[in-house]
């Protein structure tokens, strides 16, 4: 009967005071698109388009799958995509067709710029 | 889709490499929201410029200024925003910042249980061992036994404050200064605070620099 209840008291983000593993000091120079990925959110931020705490429950809405298996980045622009297509600012086939495009765009860069 | 634990350091990607699922989806949404005129490209490259110029030295140099001056220190710990904007560090978003002072009888400790909430204006990104599970979840239920992993060891009649940070409210720890220091100038002093001091995962000490 309660050995469901620790999931509605803790959503997948809300995880203070678990047991966890001992601190390792990891860190990592951001990649480019992370660093966008950042800016993104601040801009969205600052144009009331997406706020921290939308953002924040877009990632605990992904669901404890997916919060654990993506990396830090990769959560924020899923969460982002989600949240724009709920507020109907996007399309998922938009999105789709867009990702085709920017795909097929660096395949032909990447083409013709391969020595 | 990637399988990898998040937080993890990735492996180098060289210029060449496809870009990933997620570097694609990143760039169309940008390029999406671009062309709908949600947001200007421009917006991204000066934010992108901002985030660069966001280093553990400002805060470094708001703990050297409160620890020289006085009337400075209280007005930090009064409103940590407006102190910080006297020394023109300008604050980009929405947050308030609220500064914990270390003393003989407290030692505060930053997190964000919930996701990775950090004073980014005056410390920068945050290092990845604070945005992983480890940190956030221990951090509140057994601070002692985390700073010891940080090979910080906290008297037991030294109250440790471990304080939660949310979207709206930051925290920064204004470290101790370290004995032997009354001859330097705020500028050396300033070179001795680094990012995990003013975390509160480690104190300020004279062979310590950023």
């Amino acid at each position: 009967m309660t050995e469901t209840k620790h999931l509605l008291n803790h959503l997948p983000n809300d995880i203070g005071g678990l047991p966890a593993d001992p601190i390792q000091r990891t860190d990592h120079e951001l990649e480019p698109w992370e660093k966008r990925c950042h800016a993104l959110a601040d801009v969205l931020d600052f144009h009331k388009i997406i706020n921290t705490e939308e953002k924040r429950r877009g990632v605990e809405a992904l669901g404890a799958e997916m919060v654990g298996k993506l990396s830090y980045y990769e959560r924020w622009i899923a969460a982002f995509a989600n949240i724009l297509f709920q507020k109907s600012i996007l399309t998922p086939s938009e999105l789709a067709r867009k990702m085709d495009e920017v795909a097929a765009r660096w395949e032909n860069d990447g083409t013709e710029r391969s020595p | 889709m990637s399988q990898h634990d998040h937080g993890h350091p990735h492996a180098e990607i060289g210029h060449s490499e496809r870009p990933g699922y997620y570097d694609i989806m990143e760039t169309a949404v940008r390029e999406l929201l671009i062309e709908r005129r949600l947001l200007g490209a421009d917006e991204i490259r000066r934010q992108i410029e901002v985030l660069d110029s966001r280093t553990p030295a400002l805060g470094a140099k708001v703990v050297a200024r409160a620890w020289v001056d006085p009337a400075f220190r209280a007005r930090l710990l009064a409103n940590g925003r407006t102190a910080c904007e006297e020394l023109g560090i300008t604050f980009y978003d929405d947050t308030q910042l609220i500064v914990l002072e270390n003393t003989d009888t407290v030692h505060n400790l930053i997190v964000c249980t919930l996701c990775s909430c950090y004073p980014r204006p005056v410390l920068g990104l945050p290092p990845d061992w604070y945005k992983l599970k480890p940190y956030r979840a221990r951090a509140v239920s057994e601070p002692r036994v985390v700073l010891a992993e940080f090979g910080t060891h906290i008297p037991d009649n030294i109250e440790v404050r471990v304080s939660d940070s949310t979207a709206f409210v930051r925290y920064l720890v204004l470290p101790k200064r370290p004995d032997g220091t009354d001859d330097y100038s705020e500028e050396q002093l300033a070179a001795l605070v680094t990012r995990d001091a003013m975390i509160g995962v480690i104190p300020v000490s004279i062979g310590s620099s950023q």
